[in-house]
């Protein structure tokens, strides 16, 4: 009887010797947990595919019903301006750009509820032409960037992440800042002077900054001014998207001749 | 144990189709604590289902959270905690009351710690919270009725 209590208790120490050094090696080494992780995942992902395609199934019926009035208004929108630009290439005599960019679409198959905020991870990878850098998007607008790419998935760093930062622009004034997260689910434009007169509704999109990432994606709309530090008055952007469901992303790819290595 | 790992499959699948919405609840850690209370406790059995628990812990944390370890020790002091709750309880003790108590405590402890690691608490993941606590009510109360049914027709 003894012996075996006494068995009981070393298993018992040892499994919780175990779980203590697993929990210090995972955030001690990120690196090789993730890895674990994702191939946890991977195997998963098989006896899974029921429940994702239902998941997706319902998610498409959702999203058409909720998003087709705000998907049609934004095309009527950006139809009319691709008549103006249009029209003003036509008067400037420069010729109509061929786009050399796609999209692939991807379903969102992970969600940490420790980094809700920081990142997802999607089924699409360097196999299907996803690279890190590619700029992810959800009902129009940017949601966040290829973070690092597996075979057949990646993970895609949010625009809600403090470790997210981007240069964008506010379109209606060609003012300049740096988007960037504060892990809470807020978006920041930062580093502009207090002067700066930003209304509410004013769009904010990429700006010119090379590798994958095309200028004039929207990210969001300007909300509202924050508290001034260090002389700068950061302005707090509503996402276009909704970060809080996110289920499914397009990544955007750009043509081969378009990569910077 | 082959019902565990089945429930297991069963709360990961769950889980892959509530993704984003809410949080299911911890079908496997009331099957844990189901399996130590529902057969006659062999001690070299105990064990056994102290290791299932840790590996079942170790899985989910690398399929659903970003810290690999923590349902393991949850799951593996369930086992012990119930364990030792159990058999220090008279024969006469030992019933479906007292398995709802135990396994709704192991539940909110659990949901409890998972809620308090998360690094931004916010409304939401309060919602999710009460919203995975009151879903596991009727898991729990199933499986009370389970426990209830079989003793007092196979005499566990």
């Amino acid at each position: 009887m003894a012996g075996k209590l006494n068995q009981i208790l070393v298993n018992s120490l040892l499994a919780v010797f175990c779980g203590l050094m697993t929990m210090w090696f995972s955030h001690s080494f990120e690196a090789p947990t993730k890895a674990a992780a994702d191939y946890v995942n991977d195997i998963l992902s098989y006896p899974e595919t029921p429940a994702r395609e239902l998941r997706s199934l319902v998610q498409a019926a959702d999203n058409w019903v909720m998003e087709r009035r705000g998907l049609q208004d934004r095309a009527r929108a950006l139809e009319l301006e691709n008549i103006a630009l249009r029209a003003a290439l036509q008067r400037s005599g420069v010729l109509r750009p061929e786009s050399t960019y796609g999209f692939v679409g991807a379903s969102v198959t992970l969600r940490y509820p420790e980094s809700w905020w920081k990142e997802v991870r999607v089924n699409k990878g360097s196999s299907d032409g996803v690279v890190v850098g590619a700029p992810a998007i959800s009902e129009g607008f940017m949601i966040g960037r290829v973070s690092s790419v597996g075979s057949d998935h990646a993970w895609i760093e949010l625009v809600t992440s403090s470790a997210f930062l981007l240069a964008a622009v506010v379109v209606d004034t060609w003012d300049l800042g740096v988007i960037n997260g504060d892990d809470m689910g807020n978006v920041w434009l930062m580093y502009m002077p207090p002067d700066k007169e930003l209304s509410r509704g004013m769009l904010v999109a990429t700006a010119l900054v090379g590798d994958y990432l095309p200028p004039g994606i929207p990210v969001g709309m300007i909300w509202g001014p924050g508290e001034v530090r260090d002389g700068l008055m950061p302005h707090r952007v509503a996402s276009g998207a909704r970060l809080t469901q996110l289920y499914n992303v397009q990544i955007l790819l750009s043509a081969p001749e378009e990569r910077v290595p | 144990m082959i019902a565990a790992a089945v429930v297991w499959l069963l709360q990961d699948l769950s889980q892959a189709l509530a993704m984003g919405i809410m949080l299911v609840p911890e079908f496997f850690l009331l099957m844990l604590v189901y399996g130590i209370v529902s057969s006659p406790i062999r001690q070299e059995r105990i064990s056994l289902w102290i290791w299932f628990a840790f590996a079942g812990g170790i899985l989910w944390d690398f399929r659903w959270a970003a810290s690999p370890g923590m349902s393991s020790l949850i799951n593996v002091g369930t086992v012990i905690a119930v364990y030792a709750l159990w058999n220090r309880t008279p024969l006469a003790g030992r019933g479906a009351f007292l398995l709802a108590v135990i396994g709704g405590a192991a539940h909110f402890i659990s949901g409890m710690i998972h809620y308090l690691a998360w690094a931004t608490p916010s409304h939401a993941a309060v919602r999710m919270f009460i919203i995975q606590q009151l879903l596991g009510v009727p898991a729990l109360a199933l499986m009370c009725l389970i426990y209830a049914f079989r003793k007092t027709n196979v005499h566990v």
